[in-house]
């Protein structure tokens, strides 16, 4: 049996058919949790980041463009909901934060240097190269959802690849 | 190198640890409820009103036929919705209902509105003013019914209908000179807002807050919201100043009550009820509806996390951490305490006000038509000339 394309998914929940947006949540809420993850270091802020962007994509399907794709558009709503809160956090905290508490140790297995490398990342490239390359965003669909020039997109990416790079020497050279 | 390290990154998202499972269902749960179907089109529109109408007519000439024969009684609205929001105010002057979303206000001075289409609404300390959320507005109603002060719902006014939200929920200071409200924006964010009473100075206190309403201390100089990640927050008023909770356990707060002496923060969460204050304690493990201070003790509308799931139903939690059932009366909606002595519970279609031990219902919620442009439509609202008896 074919599986509905997300169109489908997204025509039929907006009709209100509770099954297809459960379908789509279950299709993107992996990756939107890990995107979450990945953006705020902290599996609670991921918890909340997450299910918020979904409550909002759902809350907000009426308004959505269905030619459109969908898992931009959701991911698009996670850096931004992510972006926000991390910003707040910041603001507010009275007591210094660290940025990236526990990324890093959860993770077991995979890449472990890369993690800590990206995980050490300032946050506005910490998001674009989650964006990028962690789901998959062109820099033109980037720059569309954090509302940035696509020029600070790309240099952005590329100064987070330059981190990365003697980041990963750095750490080889050890 | 560069393009081996672009490769590396393309995998390193599948390498991360996944959400536990019941945060997935919960977010699941959550994201279905916010879903808001768009209109059909007209023929599937058409196919349901003709399926209704068959469906209603095969019905009323089997309950006609069984209504013939004694053997059924047919009522409707039976059982009224619970308020989304009760409101009792010191002085215990009167009481304002919020069910699907109409206003109901009554006061001993025989303020009277019923009807009124708002997205939230508080009673001012001594019933004197209304605030509502009305439209894209916060708005004042004076005792005489009349608007006292109307403001929009964004700082830089509504010049276009989307720069505006709704007002989410509304607490007056115990002094009556300021108002903290949640404005939804149009991008669903809420921000909290403190206004002065008279309609003037409003600020924007936090632009990320949680739809839980604020709760102002006793003095009337510090306010507590939930703030990003679910923590609740102080707002220092004096010294403009936030400071964020951070005890590990202080998380998802659904609802806050600060202690009457102003020392302790009373903090519910979808687990457990906790005080926050000179120590940190445990003090119930109830999922909370609604929380409220009686003098010391903490009164509770909510559930046992264990069994599940039972009623909710009103308990009430004593310093030791006991969630002791107070009254096994199952309650809706929010509860209210004023002056450390009285409590207002809605259950069972009626706003329940008293001692705790002595509850006596003032108002009942009836069915009322309340009229509408395009025909007659039924809502709820309250009935009664002379409610509010307590005082």
């Amino acid at each position: 049996v074919r599986e509905p394309s997300d169109r489908d998914l997204v025509r039929r929940a907006r009709r209100g058919d509770r099954d297809a947006a459960a379908l789509l949540f279950r299709r993107y809420w992996r990756d939107a949790w890990r995107a979450a993850y990945a953006i705020t270091g902290r599996r609670a802020l991921a918890d909340d980041v997450a299910a918020d962007a979904f409550e909002r994509a759902f809350g907000a399907l009426g308004r959505f463009d269905d030619r459109r794709p969908f898992a931009p558009w959701l991911h698009r709503i996670v850096a931004n909901r992510a972006l926000d809160l991390l910003r707040a956090e910041r603001r507010l905290s009275d007591e210094e934060l660290p940025d990236m508490p526990d990324v890093a140790p959860v993770h077991a297995a995979g890449d472990r240097s890369l993690l800590g490398a990206v995980v050490d990342l300032p946050l506005e490239r910490r998001v674009v190269v989650v964006l990028r390359y962690g789901v998959g965003m062109t820099p033109k669909q980037i720059a569309g959802a954090l509302d940035l020039p696509a020029g600070t997109v790309n240099s952005r990416l590329a100064r987070a690849l330059e981190q990365l790079r003697e980041s990963l020497e750095v750490e080889h050279v050890e | 190198m560069s393009s081996d390290l672009e490769q590396r990154l393309e995998g390193f998202l599948h390498e991360l640890p996944e959400a536990e499972p019941e945060v997935g269902e919960r977010a699941l749960a959550t994201s279905l409820a916010a879903l808001t179907p768009v209109a059909r089109t007209r023929r599937s529109l058409r196919a349901v009103v003709v399926a209704f109408a068959a469906a209603f007519v095969l019905l009323a000439i089997a309950a006609g036929s069984l209504a013939a024969a004694g053997a059924l009684q047919i009522g409707f609205f039976q059982k009224p919705p619970p308020p989304s929001q009760l409101s009792l105010p010191a002085g215990t002057n009167g009481i304002a209902a919020v069910i699907y979303g109409r206003l109901s206000v009554t006061t001993r001075t025989g303020f009277r509105l019923k009807g009124l289409p708002v997205s939230a609404a508080a009673l001012s300390p001594h019933a004197l003013y209304v605030a509502a959320g009305v439209g894209k507005s916060l708005v004042a109603l004076a005792p005489s019914g009349r608007t006292a002060w109307s403001h929009p719902t964004s700082m830089r006014g509504c010049p276009k209908k989307s720069d505006c939200g709704t007002v989410a929920a509304i607490a007056w200071a115990p002094d009556g000179f300021r108002i903290a409200y949640l404005v939804r924006t149009p991008t669903r964010a809420l921000v909290l807002h403190v206004i002065w009473g008279n309609g003037t100075h409003d600020t924007v206190i936090d632009s990320n807050a949680h739809n839980t309403r604020p709760s102002w201390r006793a003095d009337s100089l510090a306010l507590a919201y939930v703030g990003v990640g679910g923590r609740p927050i102080v707002y220092d008023l004096a010294h403009e100043s936030h400071t964020v909770i951070r005890w590990k356990a202080a998380r998802q707060v659904t609802h806050l009550a600060f202690a009457p002496d102003g020392k302790e923060l009373a903090v519910g969460t979808e687990q457990t009820v906790l005080l926050v204050g000179r120590h940190h304690d445990f003090v119930g493990r109830v999922r909370s509806a609604s929380l409220g201070w009686l003098g010391d003790r903490l009164v509770v509308s909510g559930q046992r996390v264990w069994p599940s799931p039972p009623p909710t139903l009103l308990y009430t939690v004593s310093r030791s951490g006991r969630a002791t059932l107070s009254r096994s009366i199952r309650v809706g909606g929010q509860v209210v305490s004023t002056h450390g002595q009285t409590v207002a519970v809605m259950a069972n279609g009626k706003v329940l006000v008293g001692r705790l031990d002595a509850l006596h219902t003032v108002v009942t919620f009836r069915p009322a038509v309340c009229g509408g442009s395009n025909g007659a439509y039924t809502c709820w609202g309250a009935l009664g000339k002379n409610d509010v008896e307590v005082g």
